[in-house]
């Protein structure tokens, strides 16, 4: 549930509680005062009997009145105890009953005692009251109407500043330019949220980008060393009066020499994809790379007399060709390294993906890790890295990438349109 | 050849010159800015191999030196930076050819003698060893009067061959020059192997001499000795 629809919901409960209570605070208030004031009428009325049969000794004519009625009843020489009475009154236009309020008490006429009964129709008051309790119960629903709008106007807007920074952190990638902006709001618990936050997503950027040069950096200053040694290796194997033994350590130097290189070459590359300092797209015809990497593969299948098979359509894709190239020569280079002898390789080409199966081990890799870096199957002498490029420079493009392994086949596709996967 | 190698590592500048020392060359080297423009401004050079990360200095600046004045050194630039704008901002500025550390002497060796021969006034485009005759234009190959056919592989082998001829080459040289260093080495010694074959039985199906050698398994040496 949203902060604003909870706090929406208790104030708008203790708002109706309130009033309501405060609802029945008036009404009795209103009711007991009312009904004084009745009682002060009835006293009244009773007062001017009393003085009417002090001087005139006999008792007053009744007459008809709207809402008042005294009726006397002799008691001989009984007395009644004074008491004011909720009860009824009866409209003698209306026919009908009437709530009313009563005054009982006695008066001696010459002698003779006589209850006094006199009863004032309540209707006026209890009118009074429904327009009272129609009066609250239109501001109750006033009031939830205006909380609503300033909760939905104010608090909304107050609230805005909030928003915009959770927008701005959903949409916070470490490895594009733009940071998290401070905002001027006028609240200060706001702007102190905000200034941290975007303070801490400067900092975990520069670390982020002190992280990513480190290491471009270390890989440009091995490059000398590498590269002095490898004009050693090649300065030493001029020197002659070598022996086999001798030449197969230095064979394998240089086997592990290049693997050096091609591990930092690598990892250069991946820091720039991932920098996209790598910008010079240009429309290639995808069919015609993939044509002319197989030609590239074609030795090496044939070496390990595998069946290539090829469905290509005409598709344009727009990105660097030197990506291209290593994507295609990665993906290609896999399938047919990590063939069995006499195994097939299907490329797939149309205008939704490009697919490229092969054989080889009889059991699916695990998706989740393949594209990670340095995963590698233990028999494979390669760098780990080629899936973790080829994932990355699709990253690069929007391209979708997915394994499958379907009858026997490693499928790897690639989506044109992320979308679509 | 007279050549300029201008490169800080000691190490590197001590192969290379090594590499290039013999009959009819001239190596010289300098280890920084200063010497290199004093160099340049001195002399002319069939071929200029430069760093562009040189201590008091940039290698472009040299490259634009050299430019500016209108010299016609042929310039190769050898960078630690694989970066497409290194390379690009330095072939703009006229460099004839960019090769990134680390490389093999042998390659660095086939793209200068590429230079020089593309900078030479004669337009010459053959390449003659002995009885083997190339023309880089053609991209054809005779024996004496024979002609031989070999695949662009083979012949790009060949030619690597020549251009280091008396030099072991590693395979691994090998390799990296045919197929670039993309590639993982060790698939790839076999095809060397039989192309190298390949080459060896038509040359001297044509009436050559067998001028490959093995080295120690780990290389080979085109040679008449």
């Amino acid at each position: 549930m949203k902060l604003l629809d909870k706090y929406n919901r208790i104030s708008l409960l203790i708002t109706v509680l309130v009033i309501i209570i405060t609802g029945f605070i008036y009404y009795f208030t209103i009711s007991y005062v009312l009904t004084d004031q009745v009682d002060q009428d009835l006293k009244v009325e009773e007062q001017e009997i009393f003085d009417y049969v002090k001087a005139n000794h006999q008792l007053p004519q009744v007459f008809k009145s709207e809402s008042l009625k005294i009726e006397f009843k002799d008691i001989g020489s009984d007395t009644v105890q004074r008491l004011f009475v909720n009860t009824q009154y009866q409209d003698e236009k209306e026919h009908d009953l009437e709530s009313g309020r009563g005054l009982i008490s006695w008066v001696a006429v010459s002698g003779v005692n006589y209850q006094i009964k006199i009863v004032e129709s309540k209707v006026e008051t209890e009118d009074l009251i429904r327009l009272i309790f129609i009066i609250t119960l239109g501001i109750i629903v006033l009031l939830i109407v205006v909380l609503m709008v300033i909760n939905r106007l104010v608090i909304r807007n107050l609230w805005q500043p909030f928003y915009e920074m959770l927008r701005q952190i959903k949409l916070f990638n470490l490895t594009d330019k733009h940071g998290i902006t401070t905002l001027t709001t006028g609240i200060d618990e706001f702007q102190d949220m905000n200034e941290e936050i975007s303070a801490m997503s400067a900092r975990v950027k520069q670390d982020y980008q002190e992280l990513k040069s480190f290491v471009e950096n270390a890989a440009h200053e091995l490059m000398t060393p590498i590269a002095v040694m490898n004009s050693k290796l090649d300065t030493f194997i001029q020197t002659g009066n070598l022996n086999e033994d001798q030449g197969s350590l230095i064979s394998d130097m240089y086997g592990t020499m290049s693997k050096l290189t091609r591990l930092n070459k690598v990892m250069l590359l991946l820091t720039k994809i991932e920098n996209k300092l790598i910008n010079d797209q240009e429309p290639l015809d995808l069919k015609e790379a993939v044509q002319t990497a197989c030609n590239e593969f074609q030795e090496m299948a044939a070496n390990k007399a595998l069946s290539l098979d090829t469905h290509l359509s005409d598709v344009t894709v727009v990105m660097s060709k030197m990506l291209l190239d290593i994507l295609l020569n990665n993906i290609l280079s896999n399938a047919i390294r990590h063939n069995s002898p006499g195994g097939m390789v299907v490329i797939q080409l149309d205008s939704n993906a490009l697919t490229v199966k092969n054989t080889g081990g009889s059991e699916a890799l695990d998706a989740t890790t393949i594209f990670q870096r340095f995963q590698k199957s233990p028999e494979s002498d390669g760098s780990g890295l080629g899936l973790t490029l080829v994932n990355q420079i699709c990253e690069n493009y929007g391209l979708g990438l997915s394994y499958d392994y379907i009858n026997g086949f490693h499928a790897f596709t690639i989506y044109f349109k992320a979308a679509l996967k | 050849m007279k050549l300029l190698v201008v490169e800080d590592e000691a190490g590197l500048r001590d192969s290379i010159r090594g590499y290039f020392t013999e009959a009819g060359n001239i190596c010289e080297t300098v280890s920084d800015y200063p010497a290199a423009l004093q160099k340049i401004n001195l002399y002319r050079y069939d071929c200029i191999i430069l760093d562009i990360t040189l201590p008091n200095g940039n290698g472009l600046d040299i490259l634009q030196s050299l430019k500016h004045n209108r010299h016609p050194d042929g310039v190769l630039i050898v960078s630690a930076r694989n970066s497409l704008d290194d390379r690009l901002t330095g072939l703009d500025l006229g460099a004839d050819d960019y090769l990134t550390k680390p490389f093999h002497l042998s390659e660095l060796r086939a793209r200068v003698v590429a230079i020089v021969r593309r900078k030479s006034f004669d337009g010459n485009h053959k390449v003659i060893y002995n009885e083997i005759e190339m023309d880089l234009q053609a991209m054809t190959i005779a024996v004496g009067d024979q002609p031989v056919k070999l695949t662009r592989r083979e012949y790009a082998l060949l030619l690597y061959f020549i251009v280091n001829k008396g030099k072991v080459v590693s395979k691994n040289a090998l390799v990296e020059h045919i197929w670039g260093d993309g590639m993982d080495m060790a698939d790839n010694f076999d095809f060397i192997y039989s192309h190298i074959k390949n080459i060896r039985k038509k040359l001297i199906d044509a009436g050559g001499r067998d001028y490959i050698q093995s080295t120690y398994g780990m290389g080979y040496k085109f040679s008449d000795k």
